[in-house]
């Protein structure tokens, strides 16, 4: 299990992490979320040792995280960089051999990942000849090859085309299966719904909201109340629910913000009675709207 | 596999195959092949321009002037001959570089150079060889009585010196002059080539992935132990190279400047001794230890490859001073500006190796200086590790004096 407890960094007069905790599970995949410089990238450097916290702890099933162990994690930074001259089968290699491997261990990882990500036909080639989408490929096998315990993945999906991020998203889930616990942050939140077992919401440096989907979905204090048509007399009904605010129309529907606590059948009643009703959808927040409303974005 | 020796090896197979270190390998040999050969080569065409005469005039003075000159000179023919040669005159004599007519007025030598070009005519050595016959016309006493007189034989013996004669002395500095070079030339190239390493990891992103996956210290040791290897490497090259093309030989022939500097490789067998090659090798490292590591830690400061030339600039002033200070070194070893310096670090290396190869220095002082550089290593390492491990994360506007003394204390 990796524990984070109570981290705090700073940068000359900037805090760029105030206090975030945060337990994963092994074999979990955990999504690390938060705005612009809410200090993603910083915890997760902390974790990978790049930097060192201020204060707090951090441990990986129960012992301090030290530079061993840190050889059996792997990290997939936002700014990705290659060496350009060196060739893709050499660069996995040497990255499989920084975090330990050894031959013939090292060239059977290398060239599995080749395969895995369709790079056979640059496998000689020097990295800077690929196209970006190739060259990410080749990132993720240099941040994976070595099947790291735990792999910290920095906005891996961001300048993905579709074809990339579901190749990725598939590499990840495989990487999954296997064992190996995942950290992600991420922008694109319907991936992240997907994939991410477990979430944690950051703003500021601090954690304002974490937990699987469901235990965030019951946090949350309202649901979205979907009624069709969008007639006048179902407006005058759902207005006259306390604390009930208008979000807007929907292909002839009406969405409502309402209370969890709200009697739902109360007011289904209700609106029968006022008209003809042809839909009445309570829907769960997504991770989207958690997450608008953890940030106050 | 340690991830040191990954790195050691990685970078060894990277940078040996570089086009900057093929190149730096080729120019090399190209240019020390080109000092020892080019004087050979050119030599006949040199000899023919400045050495060779046609002596004109009476014979009674061309005979006895030629007997005067030919220690200095080489007589392609004596002839009557007196007015004004023509330049064909000239290269039918062998390409002779002038026609230096000889004659008598008032019981005096008169001379009259005829030269293919002004700058040979060299009066202090014409007028040094032609003295004994020119006093001979005016004291009637013998040519060659009077030149055995001018004959003072002069002894020279050095003071607190560990060389033996002027030829040892004067071999030893033309060979401590080109190791010096060499010691220049190799700790700045290489340690710029550390700098241009760390710069593009850091500007290309990878650095973040190559932290993230070994101890900062043993990438920067990785780099710098490979950086040392290649120095080596490229080093044995050109000395190799420089030994089998000066075929060995152990002394200038002839005794002229182009001469001796072809010689100075097949010399530094004869004259070099084991502590000049124990100073060489020790200096070299620690001096290319204490740079390479300050380079790569300037180098992780840049957020772009075009700022290291203002990055390296304060670097190389001191390296560059060292060199001049050492070069005076060669020929006052035990001023004080040079026996002070040489106890100073990123200098020492310079001055402290000049002194040794051309004088008795003190071994304590070689002791102190090694122990001094020893500790400079160390610290510089810890501090370079420091903003290296920093720096290398650090993008955006280039930190202030106060940042980087804060990283230097935490």
């Amino acid at each position: 299990m990796l524990s984070v407890e109570h981290v705090r960094k700073s940068f000359g007069n900037l805090t760029a992490v105030r206090d975030i905790s945060f337990k994963i599970e092994r074999g979990a995949t955990f999504g690390l979320l938060g705005p612009n410089g809410a200090g993603k990238t910083t915890t997760m450097r902390m974790i990978l040792g790049i930097l060192t916290p201020d204060a707090g702890s951090m441990t990986w099933d129960g012992a301090r995280i030290d530079g061993k162990m840190r050889r059996r994690f792997g990290y997939l930074p936002e700014e990705r960089g290659l060496y350009g001259k060196m060739k893709v089968r050499e660069q996995i290699a040497y990255f499989g051999r920084l975090h330990g491997l050894v031959e013939p261990e090292v060239s059977k990882r290398a060239d599995y990942w080749i395969e895995h990500l369709r790079l056979g036909d640059y496998a000689s080639r020097p990295t800077g000849e690929l196209s970006k989408g190739n060259q990410q490929k080749v990132q993720v096998a240099c941040s994976a090859v070595h099947e790291p315990e735990l792999l910290v993945l920095d906005e891996p999906f961001s300048g993905l085309d579709p074809v990339n991020a579901d190749m990725l998203l598939g590499t990840l889930k495989d990487l999954r299966s296997r064992g190996t616990t995942l950290v992600l942050s991420s922008h694109q939140m319907w991936q992240l719904e997907d994939l991410c077992t477990e979430f944690t919401i950051i703003s500021n440096g601090e954690n304002r909201a974490s937990g699987t989907l469901a235990q965030l979905r019951a946090e949350c204090p309202t649901r979205v109340l979907r009624v069709e048509p969008a007639s006048g007399a179902v407006r005058g009904v759902l207005d006259r629910v306390p604390g009930a605010r208008a979000m807007g129309n929907e292909n002839g529907a009406v969405d409502y913000e309402v209370a969890v606590a709200t009697p739902l059948p109360e007011i289904l009643r209700e609106l029968v009675a006022a008209d003809a009703i042809t839909r009445f959808e309570s829907i769960e927040p997504s991770l989207h709207d958690i997450y608008i409303r953890a940030t106050g974005a | 596999m340690n991830a040191f020796i990954t790195v050691l090896s990685a970078e060894i197979m990277r940078r040996i195959r570089s086009r900057p270190f093929l190149l730096g390998v080729a120019l090399g040999i190209f240019a020390i092949a080109l000092m020892i050969k080019a004087p050979a080569l050119l030599g006949g065409a040199l000899t023919h321009a400045s050495d060779a005469i046609v002596l004109g005039g009476p014979p009674a003075l061309t005979s006895r002037g030629a007997e005067l000159l030919k220690k200095d000179f080489e007589i392609e023919a004596t002839t009557t001959k007196t007015d004004a040669p023509t330049m064909q005159y000239l290269d039918s004599h062998n390409k002779a570089g002038a026609l230096v007519v000889l004659g008598a007025a008032n019981r005096r030598l008169t001379v009259t150079v005829y030269a293919r070009n002004l700058s040979f005519v060299n009066r202090k050595t014409l007028k040094t060889d032609l003295m004994p016959l020119n006093l001979a016309m005016s004291t009637s006493a013998s040519v060659a009585a009077i030149d055995s007189s001018m004959n003072i034989p002069i002894v020279v013996q050095g003071v607190d010196t560990k060389f033996t004669s002027e030829q040892a002395s004067d071999a030893a500095q033309a060979i401590a002059y080109t190791l010096l070079f060499f010691l220049y030339i190799s700790i700045l190239i290489n340690s710029q080539l550390v700098m241009t390493s760390v710069a593009e990891e850091k500007t290309s992103r990878i650095a973040e992935l190559l932290i993230a996956s070994v101890n900062p210290t043993s990438l920067l040791a990785g780099k710098i132990a490979a950086a040392a290897v290649l120095a080596v490497i490229q080093m044995a090259s050109w000395l190799v190279v420089g030994y089998f093309l000066s075929g060995g030989t152990s002394a200038p022939a002839h005794g002229s400047d182009v001469q001796s500097a072809s010689a100075g490789f097949g010399a530094i067998t004869a004259n070099i001794s084991q502590l000049d090659i124990f100073a060489f090798i020790a200096y070299f490292v620690l001096g290319f230890l204490q740079l390479s590591t300050l380079f790569a830690a300037f180098a992780s400061m840049i957020n772009r490859t075009e700022d290291l030339g203002s990055v390296q600039m304060p670097l190389v002033m001191p390296v560059v001073a060292a060199l001049f200070i050492a070069i005076y070194a060669l020929g006052f070893p035990n001023s004080p500006l040079v026996v002070a310096t040489s106890f100073i670090p990123i200098i020492s290396p310079f001055t402290m190796f000049a002194r040794i190869a051309v004088s008795v220095v003190p071994l304590w002082q070689i002791a102190v200086s090694l122990l001094i550089n020893i500790a400079a290593v160390y610290f510089i390492a810890i501090a370079a590790g420091k903003i290296y491990r920093v720096g290398m994360m650090l993008y955006g506007r280039p930190p202030k004096l106060s940042q980087m003394w804060a990283t230097l204390r935490g």
